[in-house]
């Protein structure tokens, strides 16, 4: 085990971890609007909706994220459209995201006391006023935690956008060793920065936790 | 339900209780949890065939001391010896804590009835009162049923052998628990409030078979809040406020001589609670 | 598709299938075992030991199944681990597998009420008696459906195992993508498997655990 392997490889594997950072952020971003956008479709009543949205919610939650990963990759040049590996990985993760952060979204809109609601209703409030005032801000709440699970979570699932490219710190790290032949180093080094990213992430969403409580 | 003994009963353990050797003594024994004093300095004694019945009110520290006497709860000072064995510590200077494994020995002569039961939920009532005659007194499957089946029919549940105590009344998981725990031959018996989690129609049958144990001289410890119990079949009454022994001694002594003001404000709750 | 296409490709397949089943079982099995074995040390009243054990999940759990699959395989030649890489996979995902099982055994033996083990211990019962006849038919319920869907979790993460080049059904299907290049045609037929298998296995999961609920019953020390 050679030490300075690492401290050459930092730079690069830092910067390279950045760009996990951002992506993952990005997926989770997005993945939050699509997850609200298909939980309210899937609770708005109307069945096409409901089910279109099933349809999404159990095929990005049963299908392996690599497999959608190369399915988009594959699929957007056919419809046409010319993207980088870049874009393709960021919509399957945000997909992929989506579809659990819907069902998080069912969860903890039935969390919601059903008294809330009613009360509302009956001082005349209108159904989106309901939805925007009441019913998301404190599902929204009740799934803070979640929301940083997920980011943690997708921080490891970043990793498998290596395969098509685009160049996070798994696909930096793959370069590296290839080049400098020490894979037990430079993966060691990747995995501590993984670890350290998702332990800070995990200390943080526990301190938000605890400060939701209080309020 | 009667509530009175026969006399045959009350003579049978009045001579029992001449067998004046202590079953369980307790001396100086304190234990706190931080910084609140749970129990202060209680002297004990409680000899065999006894019948002792600790009251008070509730956090005075009577279940801890129950708890205590088979070390499912730490004493911090003092000693608690069954038959002349002392619980929970070894015999050295200085004392350790004993593990659970060294504590088995002393543990498969006194038996514990819980509040709360404590059957386990995936095995029939006989396999409940036969599962610790195969693993701690060694018996073999047909003959730990066989006296499985008799303890059953001693607390009057012979017909319920095959049922889950999911089936059950909680008076008739009672009386399985207690079948459970005589079917050791324990040497001495703690209950811990046994009917307090008890609809109470359901208490009657409980304490009818705690009553047949006495009679038959078995030690028993008992927490409880059943007055008429303690008032009829103890021996002896411990009354316990804020971690001490306030008093003691015979049932019409405590209930009706003594002075102590907190044990009169404590039954002239029970009186209120209980009378209509 | 055409389907000369599928017999000509059929047998491999048919084999690749085979080594994600293999892989899916044999990791199962050993991440299962592990993870149990971990829950028993954890028992143990010795801090170094729970400290590691602690560690040991907390790693595996926070970073990604792949990086950890590249150090046992590209890594492992530099500590004299030369591993083939099915057997590489195998481990892979046996050892990811047991930090999570390890949590859901350890939830599970948590759950089980206390009052059930003080009465085993105040009738003398020994510690394996205990655990074998108290402690673990009252896990079963609650830690069947995590565990269960911790191994559908597992399905997932085979296709994973191909980029470490295990010739499992991924690795099968891009091999025949590439040479037939039908990438987009084969990739959805794979996401279409792959959707079929993960929700039988899910909805086996959920029968057997309605089973399981079903046999025992009601929560204990149910009231009259």
């Amino acid at each position: 085990m050679k030490f300075s392997v690492i401290v050459d490889a930092l730079p690069h594997l830092l910067g390279a971890a950045v760009t996990t950072i951002w992506i993952s952020l990005l997926g989770v971003l997005l993945g939050q609007v699509i997850g609200v956008l298909v939980c309210v479709a899937r609770q708005s009543g109307n069945r096409g909706l409901d089910m279109a949205g099933g349809v999404y919610v159990s095929f990005f939650r049963g299908v392996p994220l690599l497999i959608q990963l190369l399915l988009i990759y594959y699929m957007l040049p056919l419809v046409g459209i010319d993207v980088p590996p870049l874009v393709a990985a960021i919509s399957a993760l945000s997909l992929a995201s989506g579809a659990y952060v819907s069902e998080i979204y069912r969860g903890s809109l039935n969390a919601v006391p059903h008294g809330q609601s009613e009360a509302a209703l009956a001082l005349g409030f209108s159904s989106t006023t309901i939805w925007t005032r009441i019913l998301l801000p404190q599902a929204f709440r009740f799934s803070v935690p979640a929301l940083v699970n997920e980011l943690i979570l997708l921080l490891k699932a970043s990793s498998l956008i290596s395969v098509v490219g685009v160049a996070e710190l798994t696909r930096t790290s793959q370069t590296i060793s290839a080049s400098n032949f020490r894979p037990l180093e430079i993966y060691l080094a990747a995995g501590v920065i993984y670890l350290a990213i998702n332990s800070a992430l995990a200390l943080f969403g526990t301190l938000v936790e605890r400060r939701l409580q209080q309020g | 339900m009667a509530v009175t003994d026969t006399p045959t009963a009350s003579v049978q353990r009045v001579a029992a209780a001449d067998d004046t050797a202590p079953m369980v003594t307790i001396r100086g024994v304190s234990k706190a949890y931080g910084s609140n004093e749970v129990l202060r300095d209680i002297d004990l004694t409680v000899n065999k065939s006894e019948v002792v019945c600790l009251i008070g009110p509730s956090g005075s520290g009577k279940s801890t001391l129950l708890r205590c006497i088979n070390f499912l709860e730490v004493y911090d000072r003092g000693e608690i010896r069954i038959e002349g064995q002392l619980v929970g510590y070894s015999e050295t200077t200085p004392r350790r804590r004993l593990s659970n494994a060294e504590l088995r020995g002393l543990r498969r002569n006194v038996g514990m009835v819980f509040q709360q039961f404590n059957l386990w939920p995936h095995m029939t009532a006989l396999e409940n009162v036969a599962e610790a005659l195969v693993q701690v007194r060694g018996l073999d499957k047909i003959a730990a049923a066989e006296r499985a089946r008799l303890m059953l029919a001693r607390v009057g549940l012979a017909d319920k052998a095959d049922s889950y105590p999911s089936r059950l009344s909680g008076g008739q998981q009672q009386r399985v628990a207690i079948a459970r725990v005589i079917a050791m031959e324990p040497h001495l018996m703690l209950f811990d409030e046994p009917t307090s989690a008890l609809d109470p129609e359901l208490v009657g049958e409980v304490l009818q078979v705690m009553r047949d144990l006495a009679a038959e001289g078995m030690t028993m410890v008992v927490v409880t809040h059943e007055m008429g119990f303690a008032a009829n079949v103890a021996d002896r009454v411990a009354f316990l406020d804020r971690g001490r022994i306030a008093a003691f001694g015979p049932p019409r002594q405590v209930f009706h001589e003594s002075p102590e003001p907190r044990l009169t404000q404590f039954l002239q709750t029970y009186h209120e609670r209980n009378s209509f | 598709m055409d389907s000369n296409l599928l017999v000509h490709y059929g047998p491999a397949l048919l084999r690749g299938f085979g080594v994600t089943i293999l892989c899916w079982a044999a990791g199962c099995a050993i991440g299962l075992a592990l993870g149990f074995a971990l829950m028993l040390l954890r028992r143990i009243d010795v801090k170094p030991l729970r400290w590691i054990i602690r560690a040991y999940i907390e790693v595996i759990r926070g970073t990604p199944f792949l990086i950890q699959l590249f150090l046992l395989y590209s890594g492992g030649p530099a500590i004299g681990l030369r591993l083939e890489a099915t057997t590489a996979g195998i481990l892979g995902l046996g050892v990811y597998g047991s930090a999570y099982f390890a949590e859901i055994f350890r939830a599970g033996y948590q759950a089980v009420p206390k009052g059930q083990v003080e009465a085993a211990l105040s009738l003398g019962m020994p510690y394996g008696g205990i655990l074998r006849r108290v402690i673990l038919p009252g896990m079963l319920v609650s830690t069947i459906p995590a565990l269960v869907n911790m191994m559908a979790i597992l399905t997932k993460e085979t296709v994973v195992l191909s980029i470490i080049t295990v010739p499992e059904l991924m690795y099968e299907m891009q091999t025949m993508a590439a040479e037939t290049f039908a990438s987009f045609e084969t990739i959805l037929g794979m996401a279409l498997f792959y959707w079929l298998l993960v929700e039988a296995v899910s909805r086996l999961g959920r029968r057997l655990e309605t089973r399981m609920t079903r046999f025992l019953s009601h929560p204990s020390n149910a009231r009259a």
